[in-house]
């Protein structure tokens, strides 16, 4: 490592810092890949990676995302939830990376809700 | 940048990594490899996370589940439940052991949740070798603050206005340090870190080195900018090489960054740094001693003046401040020093770092501010003692420190505070102490720890030392005199004067502290060579037996039993014991808390092995024993107590007669205790066998009624007055006077008088019933309401574990329908016709400690509400009632019980009157009843032999048995044998007795447990 | 090899007297170099007899006392051989209110030695000593480095076996 100084500092603290913002807390956007094994077999290995690919280029640190078993709509899958924080869970079916990559651009980072892909609005009821 | 899903944290801090946290690592990297996760998901292998007795933990983010006590085994089923499928695995996460609640979160486990973490901040969060990391967490930016925009005397004002003390132990002023070492004038000045944790229990240093070992590096640089020094070392114990290893990682790391070396940061400020590694002397732990080590000597302190800031390390101006302090350093610079002085007391500013261990659930690193009590740290963070043990004390300082027992749970832990209880801070190290830890063995101990670190310089702690320990020893072994206490403090005050350094200066305190606190275990390991901790082996048999009021000798009857032997076991019993089936059934049993197995798995059933014996093997014959003293002596009462002090008595030659008020003779065993817990026949059988003795008892006979006092004065010449306390407290509420308001003796008495005509139902209770209380009397009181067909609530103001009913019984109740309110308290009673019918409660919140531990109830402002009910009886203790006491006699009466210790234990002012049992004590146990009856029957015997001139009585030779020793070679854990009940459907229906008693095949596979701690090998 | 090393080599290998060479060289030349040297000879020849005082005594241009003294005030250093292995018993104050003391006893019982000796066969050194900081996880045993936590005298047979 070259001598720092105090701007390089500074870098390496945001930097660094959006790396590791995953382990703080509170998050605007939960994101939801449903990972079951029909899950997986249909393609939401390769749906989570452009996420994470999109997530990593848009330099964003208020996404959180995490895997799920089998929702038992194996039909439908790949799924995907996106949860903005004091809104209704929106449940995207059929999902590949094109759409993945659009769900995201518009809906997480810009708020606009992919009509056509959606399967559901709101929570399951669970007992 | 690489974005993760998700965050492995997984603790490598040397207690992890003991309980095999390397081995988890290993196996999780392979599995997520082998699953394809490894570019989505990142481990962290973090320092110490502090919660180090349930390790390994691993947290996992972004939800911030943690997970503890995990095996290389359950990462394949981790990775597949919680990485793949999104689920929690509930196996492996946190159980509150006080309320067995499951938590998953890390911040929601009151472990963590009521810590404020400063020094600890980075703890668990980043990795301790990626320098990034503790960037990215505003690492080194106090540095880079106080290099560009502060002069030096601005550093330390800042230090010496955040209030910052030495957290080495002293707790002087760190900016007053720093400003003498300033103010000092050489080209060459040091910086030094002590590292040297040498307390045992004190691992908050290595924890900080293991977990952030750049937040001491960034203390120091700023520390050197401040005093003007240009080297700096780390004088850390090599019992940490862990520790040492991420210190090297470190060091090396900002050499190569530029932020330690020449020109740091490019500011044209120079300061290196080297670790010295110390080689295993508590001593060099001190200021001067550790200096005198680095300069490559034998590490002994040297006097001051002059002070290191003046002339250190090589006689230059040196500073020696310890890890945790360096630590706040850089936070203080960077955040100001109003910040840091926002939490803390008026003295003590910021917070600090306790090592939790010892008997505690939750064992740890704690972080909380100055001024948090005690109770919070011992009960809300480390979440209590295990086992259900009592709290003792806690050793706060180490061996240089001092004990803080129970009356002191509210106490603020700050450094004024902590001092006038006669502890030091010291480095933190808080060790919990239970009730089975002896007061003198540990005062034994520590001084054994500062004897053998004595560096032998100066004569008052080389010798002083020994000398005390000495004592010590000799109080353990039960050699102690009269005056050893006078002198061990006389000694202590010359040590604390006299000695050179810290260590000599401070070795006397532990016993200081524990002869303070525990004075009357001192004189009893003294005068009555006992130790009530069971712990001074060489006072004692067997743990059980020295526990026992009575000393039973345990050991030998659980041996017969396993032999076989029941008829010797049962004679075994009765020396010692009149009452051995009662006690089989109704004891207390202390002896079991005691029980050595119990350290094991759980404690032998010895009461319910007495029980067996005297349920199975023919109880031995009796028969008169003529009189031969011409003194007779009256028992006023027919209760355990009574009846135990008639039959020694009559053992030794007396004549003796037992006034009794009610028609039945037994006292609280018949009239207080149901007989579902102890059968009618088998308490007439223990009686008729004292009476079988030639005792003759006067039942419904009141003394100063019946038969006056003056009578009986002309009659005998000497009275036992065993009345008991048969009264019940009164609750002082509104409504008392009301028809169908009970006193829980007085319901029992009157059930246990009456039975016939409440089974018969011409005397009724009602549907509803409310019994006040959460002592045995009470859950007896609510289990015979249920028996009459009750619907029976137990009100109760504090919690569950606070109730001072036997586990077992409040069990029971609860089995067979009893519902029980906690923090519950009547307001007042209301009725009907003269007749109650509902009852005011107003709930209850628990608030400061009181002196037996446990939190006071205190009421909730508009908690009001009412409770419909027929019934209700008020079982919140008893009284003796002692207006038959004759003021003229001269028998002192005070708070309601009889007063005695007239040269005898037992004997009352007036030298005819001895008592004892309940109407001295208050209401206590039969065991103790039992003692108090022995105790008294051997004072009226001695005073009279006494006075004649005789010599002491001598007790005649008991048939020889012989007692087997078997001792298993290989001891395999096993639970205790469940006692066989009746099922509690069937219960309600009568007063069978409950407990149904072991088969002969269980006692002896019970027997077999005993580890036989009496044995003599 | 010099000739005044002659006596050194009846204990130690040529190699274990070139590393003392160096060690002594390496610090020669700094003040208070004498507890390193110590530390990292009796990592190099496990043990300090006088013979390599002696020589450390000369190579720092120090009195003999002076190296004696030293290493007898602290307790990491041993002037007699030890076992292959270590094992360690902790008796800080966290670890003995956890019955730290029983486990020493059957240490003792198991291998038939005092603290501080060596089994007969030099398996075996047995030490105690005074917290290793593993507080969270008493009572504690340490065999060489590593550390065995929360042991009962029933495991005590156990965790050695797995060293023999």
């Amino acid at each position: 490592m070259a001598k720092l100084t105090i701007d390089d500092l500074k870098k390496i603290k945001e930097k660094v810092h959006s790396e590791m913002a995953l382990r703080e807390g509170d998050r605007r956007v939960k994101i939801t890949v449903h990972m079951g094994t029909c899950g997986i077999a249909s393609g939401a290995r390769e749906v989570m990676d452009t996420l994470l690919t999109e997530i990593e280029a848009a330099q964003v640190t208020d996404v959180f995302v995490t895997t799920s078993g089998c929702m038992g709509l194996c039909s439908r899958e790949p799924l995907v939830t996106v949860e903005i924080l004091n809104q209704d869970p929106i449940k995207y079916e059929y999902m590949n990376p094109n759409k993945m990559r659009q769900v995201f651009k518009r809906h997480v980072l810009e708020g606009e809700i992919q009509t056509p892909f959606v399967l559901a609005k709101g929570a399951e009821k669970t007992k | 940048m690489k974005i993760f899903r998700s965050h492995i944290l997984l603790c490598g801090g040397t207690g992890c990594q003991a309980s095999g946290s390397l081995t988890v690592k290993k196996a999780l990297l392979q599995e997520l490899d082998k699953k394809h996760l490894a570019d989505e998901i990142k481990v962290v292998e973090t320092g110490c996370n502090g919660f180090c007795a349930l390790g390994p933990i691993m947290v996992v983010y972004p939800e911030g589940i943690i997970y503890i006590s995990v095996k290389a085994a359950d990462i394949p089923e981790l990775v597949e439940e919680h990485l793949i499928k999104g689920r929690v695995l509930g196996r492996l996460l946190y159980h509150e052991p006080s309320t067995d609640k499951v938590i998953p979160t890390m911040q929601d486990i009151p472990f963590f949740a009521l810590q404020e973490l400063r020094v600890l901040r980075n703890r668990g969060l980043i990795d301790p070798e990626k320098l990034e990391e503790y960037i990215a967490r505003d690492g080194y930016a106090g540095m880079a603050k106080a290099l560009t925009e502060m002069k030096p005397e601005e550093i330390v004002s800042e230090v010496l206005n955040s209030g910052l003390r030495g957290r080495g132990g002293a707790g002087f002023p760190t900016g007053l340090k720093w400003k003498f070492a300033a103010q000092s004038k050489s080209d060459i000045k040091y910086v030094l870190c002590n590292a040297d944790e040498g307390d045992p229990g004190a691992f908050m240093d290595r924890s900080v080195l293991e977990a952030d070992p750049h937040s001491v590096l960034e203390g120091m640089v700023i520390a050197a900018k401040a005093i003007g020094s240009k080297q700096g070392y780390i004088y850390c114990r090599a019992e940490y090489p862990l520790a040492i290893h991420r210190l090297n990682i470190a060091i090396g790391q900002a050499k190569e960054a530029g932020l330690l070396g020449k020109n740091i940061l490019g500011t044209g400020f120079d300061f290196d740094l080297e670790i010295y590694q110390g080689a295993g002397a508590f001593v060099c732990g001190e200021e001067t001693a550790l200096m005198t080590s680095i300069e490559g000597k034998r590490g002994m302190p040297r006097p001051r003046p002059p002070f290191p800031a003046v002339a250190g390390l090589w006689q230059k101006p040196s500073i020696l401040n310890n890890v945790e302090t360096l630590a706040n350093v850089g936070q203080i610079i960077l955040r100001g020093a109003k910040w840091y002085a926002s939490v803390g007391t008026e003295k003590s500013k910021g917070t600090k770092v306790f090592a939790l261990t010892g008997d505690v659930n939750n064992v740890g690193l704690v972080e909380v501010p100055m001024g948090t009590s005690l109770g919070t740290i011992v009960y809300d963070i480390g979440g209590g003692i295990p086992k259900e043990k009592k709290f003792k004390a806690a050793q706060l300082g180490g061996p240089s420190g001092g004990m803080i027992p129970i009356q002191h749970l509210n106490a603020p832990i700050d450094y004024e505070k902590v001092v006038e209880l006669g502890a030091i801070m010291g480095s933190g190290g808080l060790i919990v102490m239970n009730e089975d830890k002896c007061a003198v063995d540990m005062a034994r101990f520590f001084m054994d720890f500062c004897q053998d670190e004595s560096c032998g310089k100066c004569t008052p702690c080389r010798e002083g030392t020994k000398r005390m320990l000495d004592i010590l020893t000799n109080i353990t072994k039960g050699k102690g005199k009269e005056g050893d206490i006078e002198l061990l403090e006389e000694m202590a005050g010359v040590i604390k004067n006299a000695a050179l350094c810290g260590l000599g200066q401070t070795a006397p305190n532990p016993v200081l502290s524990t002869i303070r606190y525990f004075r009357n275990e001192y004189e009893d390991h003294i005068r009555n060579h006992r130790c009530r901790a069971t712990v001074c082996s060489a006072l004692f048999k067997s743990p059980c037996q020295h526990t026992c009021p009575i000393e039973m000798d345990i050991p030998s009857y659980i041996a017969l039993v396993r032999a076989g032997r029941f008829e010797d076991a049962y004679k075994i019993l009765l020396q010692t014991n009149p009452f051995p089936s009662v006690c089989g059934r109704v004891c207390d049993h202390k002896c079991q808390t005691k029980c050595r197995r119990g350290n094991m798995d759980e404690p032998l059933a010895i009461k319910f092995l007495k029980r067996f014996i005297t349920d199975n093997a023919p109880r031995p014959k009796v028969d008169p024993v003529p009189v031969t003293r011409k003194e007779k002596v009256a028992v006023v009462g027919a209760g355990p107590s009574g009846l135990t002090a008639a039959r020694d008595l009559a053992l030794r030659g007396y004549k003796v007669v037992v006034f009794e008020e009610l028609p039945f003779a037994g006292g609280m065993l018949r009239w207080g205790i149901p007989a579902y817990r102890l059968p009618r026949n088998i308490l007439d059988g223990e009686i008729d066998t004292i009476k079988a003795l030639g005792i003759e008892i006067k039942l419904n006979t009141r003394v100063g009624r019946d038969i006056s006092f003056a009578n009986i004065e002309k009659d005998f010449d000497f009275i036992y007055l065993a009345c008991g306390a048969h009264k019940s407290q009164k609750m002082n509420v509104p409504g008392e006077d009301l028809k169908n308001v009970y006193g829980g003796v007085e319901f029992l008495r009157d059930f246990n008088a009456n039975e016939e005509k409440w089974l018969k139902g011409e005397k009724q209770l009602g549907k509803k019933v409310a019994v006040v209380g959460g002592g045995n009397s009470a859950i007896d009181a609510a289990r015979v309401a249920l028996r009459l067909g009750a619907d029976v609530t137990i009100l109760y103001r504090r919690l569950r574990q606070d109730m001072p009913a036997a586990e077992e019984e409040i069990k029971a109740a609860e089995d067979e329908g009893i519902k029980i309110e906690y923090l519950v308290a009547p307001l007042r009673i209301e009725g009907t016709k003269g007749k109650v019918s509902s009852v005011s409660c107003q709930r209850m919140k628990l608030g400061d400690y009181d002196n037996s531990g446990r939190k006071k109830p205190v009421a909730v402002a508009g908690s009001e509400f009412t409770l419909n009910i027929d019934t209700i009886i008020a079982a919140i203790g008893q009284v003796p009632d002692m207006s038959f006491v004759d003021a003229a006699s001269k028998i002192e009466v005070k708070r309601d019980c009889l007063v005695v210790g007239n040269v005898y234990k037992s004997r009352t002012r007036n030298i005819r009157y001895f008592a004892g049992g309940d109407a001295v004590t208050g209401p206590d146990t039969v065991i103790a009843a039992i003692a108090a009856g022995h105790q008294a029957a051997d004072d009226i015997d001695t005073s009279i032999r006494k006075a004649n001139g005789e010599p002491a009585y001598e007790k005649p030779a008991e048939e020889k048995i012989d007692v087997p020793l078997v001792i298993d070679e290989e001891t395999v854990e096993a639970p205790q044998m469940p006692m066989p009940e009746m099922e509690s459907a069937l219960r309600k229906a009568g007063f069978a007795e409950v407990e149904l008693g072991f088969t002969k095949e269980d006692a002896m596979k019970e027997a077999c447990r005993c580890l036989r701690c009496d044995a003599e090998l | 090899m010099k000739a005044e090393d002659s006596e050194l080599l009846k204990e130690f290998t040529t190699e274990q007297v070139a590393k003392l060479d160096e060690i002594i060289k390496k610090h020669k030349s700094k003040p208070g170099g004498l507890i390193p040297v110590l530390e990292e000879a009796q990592i190099a020849l496990e043990y300090l007899p006088i013979s390599v005082q002696k020589k450390i005594a000369a190579g720092l241009n120090l009195p003999l006392s002076r190296v004696y003294g030293v290493v007898t005030f602290y307790s990491f250093f041993t002037m007699t051989p030890r076992g292959k292995h270590t094992v360690r018993v902790c008796l800080g104050t966290a670890c003995y209110v956890r019955g730290g003391k029983a486990i020493a006893d059957t240490l003792k019982k198991e291998f038939g030695i005092e603290e501080g000796e060596t089994t007969p066969d030099r398996m075996f050194t047995l030490e105690t000593v005074r917290c290793l900081g593993a507080c969270g996880l008493g009572p504690v045993i340490v065999v060489d480095e590593e550390v065995h936590g929360r042991v009962k005298p029933s495991k005590v047979k156990e965790i050695l076996a797995q060293y023999t």
